[in-house]
């Protein structure tokens, strides 16, 4: 009972921060059938702002929480006016957006290798203590980090679903063309498509670090993850993403207490393999997806 | 009732990329008019079109409306000035429900502030759209979709209404229902460009007919001349 509450918790955190670096990429590759391989870079960009701002600069924690949210925003909105919205219009736009974001990615993670250095640093958003459940004690750190994607994840599908600009965003990734037939400004949907999952992906970086610690290339593994998890739930389908990452969490959390640690991932990817072979569009993907 | 030109076509060429498909269209279309763009498949009526709400850019020409330049801006803008088009296979929101189709449809501030009037007129109009609100677009029947695509089209209100083959790949029977539809927005006087395959079934429907032959406006005139001189459709419609 003791280890299925440890395996309940751990995955819960797992699934929590996979669930956080997950949505953004999944809301990019609908919208804009881009898939971005800087976001595990600007994943790692927003957990050293929030270094910055609070350990460096003396900023409170809020601060370095909503400095990094920004900050994941502005190179959102940067990579569009740089080089989306002009390779947008190429026929081969969705490979050529691989090749662009690897990169960018590979620039931005030596600025921050130049800034900051190789070693690691310690995330300053940090919880210490906990609590006990029954006979379960549940670290501070983990719990804010469970609510935090709880929160963040309810406001995006309120979002989504019921705000008229998150009913554009889904209009635009079902039919792009329909869409701006609607009169929606789909160059307006992807700035704040773009925005919106950097900074996401800036928080799943204060997480993730929080647990952790801060190196330059500490977005790679979590990007990984996040893109088997966008293909298990189909690509593009941003809320069968945030299940599967907590699902996945959990598998992983039970493989690591079952099989020891090392052994999490290998069992993590046998499971996405054979789920590929039996559905090769994701558990909840279509075969007819559109490809914007 | 037929009014001012409303929408005007000049010296048009469009295409895509390098190979033109439309060289040189020149037309016009007056206010609470029905006009049917005629011709066969291939000959450039999607593309008539696709590049009168501004999906696609033309190379040569003119478009207004209402005297208005609109060619070169824009979709959404395009929209905003009043241009609605229904496009060909329907396009709707697949996993949004009947209802959230229609709410795109009102999107743009202006139609949002008439959202509940129009929602009812396009009940009225479409009753099976308010039995099917809350069902997924992709569940419905073909009939449906159509349905749905002009109830949206509508939603967005708009000065013109373009309808790029409402016909297409429908049983007889719903084809009947959905012509009994566009009558009755012709009748209530909404400016309207259809664009179809079939001459016999605009007949007693359209005001002027336009047709299209390899990119050009072979002929215009009124539907009933059209009617009256059956070499023009065996050249021009095959029969």
């Amino acid at each position: 009972m003791d280890t299925l509450n440890q395996i309940l918790v751990t995955g819960l955190t797992l699934g929590a921060m996979y669930a956080m670096s997950t949505v953004g990429l999944s809301l990019v590759w609908g919208a804009l059938g881009m898939l971005n391989l800087a976001h595990g870079v600007i994943l790692a960009i927003g957990g050293y702002t929030a270094y910055w701002v609070i350990a460096q600069m003396g900023f409170p924690l809020v601060v370095g929480l909503f400095g990094a949210m920004a900050m994941g925003a502005l190179l959102g909105v940067v990579m569009y006016f740089g080089i989306v919205r002009q390779m947008l219009k190429s026929k081969d736009f969705e490979t050529n957006i691989i090749i662009a974001t690897i990169g960018i990615a590979i620039a931005l993670e030596n600025l921050l290798l130049r800034g900051f250095g190789g070693s690691a640093i310690p995330q300053p958003i940090q919880f210490s203590g906990g609590f006990w459940i029954g006979m379960v004690y549940v670290p501070w750190q983990n719990a804010i980090i469970l609510i935090t994607a709880v929160v963040f994840m309810g406001l995006l599908a309120w979002f989504l679903q019921k705000s008229r600009h998150g009913r554009a965003i889904r209009a635009t990734a079902q039919n792009r063309d329909a869409a701006r037939l609607m009169g929606v400004d789909t160059g307006n949907v992807y700035i704040q498509v773009l925005a919106l999952a950097g900074a996401l992906a800036a928080i799943s970086g204060i997480m993730l670090s929080s647990m952790t610690t801060l190196t330059p290339g500490m977005g790679a593994d979590p990007m990984i993850k996040a893109f088997i998890i966008c293909v298990v739930a189909g690509l593009g389908n941003v809320g069968a993403a945030a299940i599967a990452a907590f699902a996945l969490g959990m598998i992983e959390a039970g493989a690591q207490f079952q099989f020891g640690s090392h052994l999490g991932f290998p069992t993590l990817l046998v499971i996405v393999i054979a789920v590929l072979i039996w559905r090769p569009y994701g558990l909840f993907g279509r075969e007819e997806v559109e490809r914007l | 009732m037929t009014g001012g030109p409303l929408l005007e076509v000049e010296e048009l060429a469009s295409g895509y990329g390098s190979q033109l498909v439309l060289h040189d269209i020149s037309l016009s279309v007056r206010e609470g008019e029905l006009a049917v763009v005629l011709g066969p498949n291939g000959h450039g009526k999607t593309t008539l079109l696709r590049t009168i709400s501004g999906l696609l850019r033309p190379q040569r020409g003119q478009i207004r409306l209402a005297g208005q330049r609109v060619d070169g801006q824009r979709v959404h803008r395009i929209v905003a000035a009043g241009v609605v088009h229904v496009p060909q296979g329907d396009l709707l929101f697949p996993d949004m429900t009947v209802l959230e189709n229609l709410q795109m449809g009102a999107h743009l501030p202006a139609a949002r502030k008439e959202y509940q009037q129009r929602l009812q007129m396009v009940h009225d109009l479409l009753p099976r759209l308010a039995e099917r609100a809350n069902q997924q677009a992709r569940t419905l029947s073909g009939g449906e979709r159509r349905m749905v695509g002009i109830g949206r089209g509508l939603m967005t209100g708009g000065r013109i209404l373009m309808l790029d083959e409402p016909s297409l790949g429908l049983a007889p029977v719903i084809i009947e229902q959905i012509y009994e539809v566009i009558g009755r927005l012709r009748d209530e006087g909404i400016t309207i460009v259809l664009v179809e395959e079939n001459a016999e079934r605009i007949a007693e429907l359209a005001d002027e007919v336009h047709l299209l032959d390899h990119g050009h406006i072979a002929w215009h005139g009124p539907a009933v001349d059209l009617m009256s001189r059956p070499e023009l459709r065996a050249t021009y419609l095959g029969g």
